[in-house]
Parts: C-alpha cells; structure tokens; sequence
C-alpha cells in the first residue's frame, strides 16, 4: 500500500521536475532571442516563471514524504541531514579555496551545481541510510 | 529490541508484505523491526499488538 502511494507521488515529483525543465529551457530561449533587449521589469518576470513549476514539485515532494511510513521518513530526515551539512560544509570549502586562490570557479557556475550537488548526496546518503535497516 | 513479530507473523501464515499491508507500512519496515533493527514508534506499537491480539509488553522485550 505504502509502496504504492510513494510510487504515485514519485510521478508527482517527475512530472513537476519534467515542468521545470521545459519552463527554464522556455524562458532562457526568451531572454537569449525575442526579450533580449527587453526592460528590467519583463526580463525579471520572465526569469521568475520557473518558480511556478517549483511549486508545484515542493508540493510534490512533500506529498512524497507524507506517503511514507515512519522509517522511510527517519531515512529521508538522515539522508537530508546527510546532504544538507555535506553540501553546506563543501560550499564553505570552496569558499575558502577561491579565496585563497587555489581554484577558480564563476559563481554562476558554483551556484547552478550547489541543487545537483545537494540531490546526489541526497540520494548517495539515502542508498546508505536505508541500507542501515536491512 | 526483540520482539515477538516474526514469530506471531509465522503462526498467521503470512508473509512480511502481507503484514505491511495490514498495518499500512512498506515491508522494508516490517523486516526493520522484525530484526530488531529499528524500533517501532507507540502508534505502530499498540497497531502491531492490536494485530496479533497481544499487549506491547507481550511482543516487545527491553532488555533483551
């Protein structure tokens, strides 16, 4: 039953990420082509459109949580934990080598992988956490 | 903890996805607590006992 449910909000979450990808791939197609030379006001309300998709797949993920029992979640709540700290610390990190100057990396390329960063751990810690209660 | 689970499950003839079912949880859970490798919160406890027709004290041992 419970399997179930998860596998239901799974599609939930696929389809609302599916959203966010083709609503992003929309609106920078818009900003790079038709609204380049647009004002301020019309590129900032493009860019923010994604935000509509993310809504949703917050309401999905949570749906996802909710459908779990009380181990899925303990395991969700370590993985996140896990990933949160994980990723946070290896920011900070990063932080500290560029300013240092050991290496160089565009804060716009820095801050586009911090949520890939943050899923994988997820998941990694996940795969680690789950296998702790088998 | 240990606990009486696996055992009581095995006089039922049913399997652990069987009993997740019953109790509306996934069977990974089900092996977890039959294990003794987590512990079942109160609700899932009192659930489990109601289940089997047997107390908390009857199916799960502290001390062992």
């Amino acid at each position: 039953m419970t399997s179930i449910k998860i596998r239901r909000e799974l599609g939930g979450c696929f389809f609302a990420a599916l959203a966010y990808i083709a609503t992003t791939w929309v609106c920078v197609w818009l900003l790079k082509h038709p609204l380049i030379e647009a004002g301020l006001v019309v590129r900032a309300a493009v860019s923010l459109i994604p935000m509509i998709p993310i809504g949703f797949a917050i309401g999905a993920v949570l749906r996802l949580v909710r459908a779990g029992d009380e181990l899925e979640r303990r395991i969700d709540l370590e993985a996140l934990a896990i990933a949160a700290v994980a990723v946070g610390m290896a920011a900070l990190t990063l932080n500290v080598l560029m300013d240092a100057q050991v290496i160089e990396i565009a804060a716009h390329d820095a801050t586009v992988w911090i949520f890939p960063a943050l899923l994988l751990t997820y998941v990694a810690a996940k795969i680690w956490a789950r296998s702790r209660y088998q | 903890m240990n606990n009486r689970i696996r055992e009581l499950r095995g006089n039922q003839g049913w399997s652990q996805a069987e009993l997740a079912d019953r109790l509306d949880v996934s069977r990974q859970t089900v092996n977890a607590i039959e294990t003794g490798k987590y512990d079942p919160s109160l609700p899932l406890a009192f659930a489990i006992a109601r289940l089997f027709g047997e107390t908390i004290e009857t199916l799960f041992n502290p001390d062992a």
